[in-house]
């Protein structure tokens, strides 16, 4: 089980302090697969960072009864002047797990070819995405916390993510962030909109999506 | 395979910060002293350069230091010390942003980074510092009187240098560049106080309480008292040493804390 409870979160820029979540509230349980959907700006992202316990938030609090992955498909995780294999072996190592079992996994899964081996600030911003994502199924969380971005993208490695998104579905909680509903159709069982700061849940799917279009 | 979620405890705790700060020992190791830096090689020329060149520029005026101590040792083990304290302090701000994607792993904590550079700091210099002594123990005869005093002093140095660059982390939340600013200057002005390049005992005895004030001129008497032995007195006292390194460690702990959420990842 996954819970917030009145989360709130305020940056402070130059421009004065913006007040991005307003008492976010939820709780996920194993196995759900729940889209949330949102405009650009909307918060999404800062959301998942505060789910994932990247960043704080200003107030309320986060339980986290089972293994919450990184934010997928926002960049970092990964470290720009290590290569890919030294960062498998970092990630295998603060996760404890078996080193070459992580590194033949991700050098399958994200089929790197020789890049596996080049530091990852010369990969393409596709080939990073691949690379944290094979990291992050290697590492067997209970819950995985994603953006569109890794669902889309290159159509063959889309398809494998989104593949291995289903197989996990029932066992792992999924919780995707989106703008494009059916994104959140083809692989959620519910979802939930995000707007002005705030997270509303729906019946259904068919009724969340009608929510977004509306806003 | 085990479970990343197994049942909250202490132990659990310790284990996986020891996991998180071995991982991070060994990036840290990658990118400092990898292959194409050249942090390794400095590492042990600048004290070199710096012993060499004095100790030569002693050795051509014809005059000695009080005491009649080996020069080039004098200024090796001042130097060496120094090299610790000016580079975890100036590289205490930028710890966030060089490890800035790995904090996307809730397991990896601000607390492990700095323990980790600092440790690998640490290392680093003791390793340089054991192979220039060596070095003037079989070329010019003068072996240190007391070794492990000689690694307790680099290691107090670390636990105290350790508090402060808590503190100067903490700081960032109003901006890198700012603890910058404060912090370079602040170690490049107290290079004559912190006591690297003298001793308490040079100085008439009513100055002394004044420069025994910087807690860091406690750590170098310490480890010339173990290069030189019981010959010449030093001015050292471990009380005030362990109180300013507790209370610093406290307080770096606290500010770490509790700039926490004002630190953009």
């Amino acid at each position: 089980m996954l819970e917030l409870r009145d989360v709130h979160k305020t940056y402070e820029t130059d421009k004065g302090k913006r007040h991005v979540l307003k008492g976010v509230t939820a709780t996920f349980q194993k196995g759900d697969a729940v889209g949330i959907l949102g405009r650009n700006g909307a918060g999404k992202s800062t959301l998942m960072r505060i789910i994932g316990g990247v960043d704080h938030p200003t107030s309320g609090t986060i339980r986290r009864r089972m293994s919450v992955s990184w934010p997928l498909g926002f960049g970092g995780a990964v470290h720009p002047l290590l290569t890919g294999a030294d960062n498998c072996r970092f990630i295998a190592r603060i996760y404890d797990r078996p080193l070459d079992w992580v590194t033949g996994f991700v050098q399958e899964f994200a089929e790197l070819g020789d890049y596996f081996h080049l530091p990852v600030k010369t990969y393409s911003s596709g080939m990073e995405t691949r690379l944290a994502f094979a990291l992050s199924l290697a590492v067997d969380f209970d819950c995985y916390l994603v953006d569109e971005v890794v669902a889309v993208g290159d159509h063959r490695f889309a398809q494998r993510c989104r593949e291995a998104l289903l197989e996990r579905r029932g066992r792992s909680t999924l919780l995707l962030v989106s703008h494009q509903p059916d994104i959140v159709r083809s692989l959620c069982t519910s979802a939930a909109t995000l707007d002005q700061g705030r997270l509303t849940f729906h019946e259904d799917l068919d009724q969340a999506v009608a929510a977004y279009h509306a806003l | 395979m085990p479970q990343i979620l197994e049942e909250p405890s202490l132990r659990r705790a310790f284990r996986i910060q020891r996991i998180v700060i071995g991982a991070l020992l060994l990036r840290e190791l990658q990118t400092r002293f990898g292959r194409k830096n050249l942090g390794a090689v400095w590492l042990f020329l600048e004290p070199m350069i710096l012993g060499g060149c004095v100790g030569a520029f002693h050795l051509v005026l014809g005059h000695g230091l009080p005491g009649g101590i080996n020069v080039f040792a004098f200024y090796v083990v001042g130097y060496t010390p120094y090299y610790l304290f000016r580079g975890m302090l100036n590289r205490a701000a930028s710890a966030l942003e060089a490890n800035h994607a790995l904090l996307y792993h809730s397991r990896v904590t601000l607390l492990d980074v700095v323990i980790a550079r600092n440790l690998l700091e640490g290392a680093a210099v003791l390793l340089a510092m054991t192979v220039f002594l060596i070095a003037i123990g079989v070329l010019m005869g003068d072996w240190p009187q007391d070794p492990i005093l000689i690694a307790a002093g680099v290691a107090w140095m670390v636990a105290m240098c350790h508090g402060a660059s808590m503190l100067i982390l903490a700081g960032t939340r109003w901006g890198v560049m700012t603890m910058d600013r404060l912090v370079h200057p602040f170690t490049y002005l107290t290079i004559p106080v912190t006591g690297a390049f003298f001793m308490v005992d040079w100085f008439p005895s009513h100055v002394q309480p004044l420069l025994t004030i910087f807690p860091t001129v406690h750590v170098f008497e310490m480890v010339r008292a173990g290069q030189f032995g019981p010959s010449l007195n030093y001015h050292y006292d471990l009380v005030y040493m362990a109180a300013v390194t507790v209370a610093l460690n406290v307080l770096g702990m606290l500010a770490l804390r509790a700039a926490r959420k004002h630190l953009e990842i």
